[in-house]
């Protein structure tokens, strides 16, 4: 059902209107697009990713622009439809004459415009999310042709591989249990997770999965404790998690649980409270633990700036760092689209938020900047996600600098 | 047969929920034949108050309770004046999206004032679950069902042992002749829409602590609650009690011994062949429909 404008996503909307009103541009002005949920369910990705790329676009410019050009975001509302992410797209390249763009919010629209940009707009867009692994492994790239399409954050294949090698040859898990929500992304997240857990040679000990509805999930965990489970695998969102951390809680089953980042963020905390200790996260970025000086300052501007704490980091510095890849880019080789494109395939280092790549962030086959190595696992620890690290004693986090605390496999509590 | 008990168990707990919830359905096509269709949605409206009193403000849950109960009549009261009397007068049976509009308004609304993340509420009785032998429930899970078995207790007298219950039930049956008679039809009507609200206000105390507050967290909920009053039967409040149980505990068994992505289109399912086999529901008996 069409929804009006949500109130409390107004003031970003007029921020997004006033920015999308015609105004006076200077013409060397250098426009970077992106089209993403502002408003709708959706909108704390958008808003985040939006609020990455305004921090780095606004030091850029305090520090003279590119080459003495201001940059400037022009960002559009499309509500998580990727019907309007099509329509923006093109009114962003062909009418507002942006050189870049910054993906999506959802993998629905970036899949959508994909082929619409490799074919017709052609203009580089790096990805800061959207999952999808089909969006950077898309046609043009099969067929030869020039791929515009880039990712800094992770895709799905990836991820998956991710989880399942981390719990079955680091923790040693071989009875896997799988527990995904039958929305899309658990649809995909499942089939990835089946796929990967196939190819290492085992079978699933259980299957289940559970709706948008469904405030407690007795049947399906009591099935596959039943069934043997070491693990429980999940893709899932902070809502249904929650529900499936509460009951745990209840039936006092301690089976580890494990979920891809759709809990990745300070909201599954908030949500769930203190029956969320213990929960394993894989994420790209967690502002928990031991961070570098780059990524302490950067969130310190963050809060100062925005008054709140991160809803997504995954996202904002996601989109931080695709604005300075597009700047190293562009002072080089200017700012046509193909050469941005081209240059992209040729930046040797970047010292990015996410990481510091030392080796070629994309190359000519690979347009995603982060393989699965580069993916970490996190532990739901007292509010933080803690990076979980390995030893010849076995899994462990570090409370701090000092402390490192042993993970009991047996139910991912602290020794 | 601990995993038939537990899993029972657990969906008669849910079950609850949705009963509590159906029985305003009831309420309120007993006395007028009108249906508040967004009914999910004041629900999450109660559960949304009881967030802000009981979380943000720290108000003492009991008098945060009183407030709900209050604040939804009063809003029952206005919604009925204007969503529902105009085409009740007018012998229109555009109620059915007013009422509806009604509740995209709430769900709107309460995405301006409170956002749409969800928010956890505490439960009145803590979260450690309650054990009997190797079976768990959580407290408020018990408190939700002792609720609903007091509202549907409560409702059966007041409808069979009182004046003003009696009243209510002669409105349902002829509103003429219960004007020839002196009751104040008017003052039935609306008040019965607004006692249906305030038991929306009071579900949606009872059950924030297990859905989260959120501005959605009403919406299915109303619609399998009322997948119940329709099984149940509407004029027949005291079968949705039981219907409730039943279907929360069938939905459990469904999961558990088939798989969760059956379970809503047999639920449904179930739903469509009660109408068209017994079309007044489980527990109602036929009647003529009123000229």
């Amino acid at each position: 059902m069409p929804r009006p404008l949500s109130g409390r996503m107004l003031p970003a909307a007029l921020v997004a209107g006033a920015l999308t009103a015609p105004s006076v541009v200077w013409a060397q002005d250098i426009k970077i697009g992106f089209a993403g949920a502002l408003t709708g369910p959706a909108a704390y990705v958008g808003l985040e990713i939006k609020r990455g790329a305004e921090i780095a676009i606004d030091e850029i410019n305090e520090h003279g622009g590119i080459k003495g050009r201001k940059l400037v975001l022009v960002a559009r509302d499309d509500e998580h439809n990727p019907v309007k992410t099509v329509a923006q797209y093109r009114d962003l390249v062909e009418r507002e004459n942006v050189v870049a763009m910054i993906g999506a919010t959802n993998s629905a629209s970036m899949l959508a415009v994909a082929p619409i940009v490799n074919d017709t707009l052609k203009v580089p867009v790096i990805c800061p999310t959207t999952d999808a692994t089909a969006i950077t492994e898309n046609d043009a790239k099969k067929e030869g042709r020039d791929n515009y399409l880039f990712r800094v954050g992770m895709y799905g294949t990836g991820q998956a591989n991710f989880i399942v090698d981390t719990m079955v040859k680091k923790f040693g898990y071989k009875k896997i249990g799988l527990l995904n929500w039958t929305g899309g992304w658990g649809v995909t997240g499942r089939n990835e997770l089946l796929r990967r857990v196939k190819e290492l040679g085992l079978t699933p000990v259980g299957d289940e999965t559970f709706e948008n509805s469904d405030t407690d999930m007795t049947p399906q965990l009591i099935k596959l404790r039943q069934a043997g489970a070491e693990a429980i695998l999940n893709y899932g969102l902070v809502r249904e998690n929650t529900f499936l951390v509460q009951t745990k809680s209840k039936l006092s089953d301690e089976t580890p649980f494990v979920s891809a980042w759709g809990i990745a963020g300070p909201a599954f905390w908030k949500a769930a409270g203190p029956i969320a200790e213990g929960v394993l996260t894989s994420t790209t970025v967690t502002i928990d633990g031991p961070q570098s000086p780059e990524r302490t300052a950067f969130i310190e501007k963050y809060k100062a700036r925005y008054k709140q704490n991160f809803e997504g980091p995954v996202f904002v510095v996601g989109a931080y760092d695709a604005v300075y890849l597009y700047k190293l880019v562009m002072e080089r080789d200017g700012t046509d689209p193909k050469a941005v494109r081209d240059g992209l395939e040729n930046v040797p280092s970047f010292k990015g938020l996410v990481k510091a790549f030392d080796r070629p962030v994309f190359t000519h086959d690979r347009h995603n900047a982060l393989t699965e190595d580069d993916m970490i696992m996190t532990r739901w620890t007292n509010g933080a996600m803690l990076p979980v690290m390995f030893d010849d004693k076995g899994p462990y986090v570090q409370t701090d600098a000092a402390t490192r605390k042993y993970i009991d496999k047996k139910n991912l509590s602290l020794m | 047969m601990y995993f038939f008990l537990q899993i029972a168990l657990s969906g008669i707990a849910t079950g609850a929920i949705y009963g509590l919830i159906a029985v305003g359905y009831s309420l309120t096509f007993l006395t007028t034949r009108v249906l508040n269709f967004a009914l999910g949605m004041w629900v999450m409206v109660g559960g949304m108050l009881t967030f802000s009193l009981v979380v943000q403000y720290g108000i003492n849950p009991v008098l945060s309770l009183a407030a709900v109960l209050l604040a939804m009549t009063a809003m029952g009261v206005a919604a009925e004046r204007v969503s529902v009397f105009p085409f009740l007068r007018a012998g229109s049976d555009v109620w059915v999206m007013s009422t509806l509009a009604v509740g995209f308004l709430f769900i709107d609304f309460a995405e301006i004032i409170w956002g749409r993340s969800p928010n956890p509420v505490p439960g009145l009785f803590g979260s450690q679950p309650v054990r009997f032998g190797a079976l768990s429930v959580l407290p408020q899970q018990i408190a939700i069902l002792i609720t609903a078995a007091v509202v549907f207790v409560a409702l059966d007298l007041f409808f069979h042992r009182t004046l003003l219950g009696k009243a209510f039930r002669a409105v349902a049956h002829s509103d003429q002749v219960s004007t020839l008679m002196g009751v104040n039809v008017r003052r039935i009507q609306a008040g019965s829409f607004a006692v249906a609200c305030g038991l929306a206000g009071l579900a949606g105390f009872m059950v924030v602590p297990l859905t989260l507050a959120e501005p959605q967290m009403g919406t299915v909920l109303g619609l399998k609650a009322f997948a119940i009053a329709i099984i149940a039967g509407l004029a027949a409040p005291r079968g949705i009690l039981l219907c409730g149980l039943g279907y929360g505990a069938l939905e459990g068994l469904i999961s558990g011994y088939l798989f969760t992505g059956i379970r809503d289109i047999l639920g449904f399912s179930l739903m469509i062949v009660v109408l068209c086999f017994k079309p007044e529901g489980l527990f109602g008996r036929p009647q003529e429909e009123r000229a």
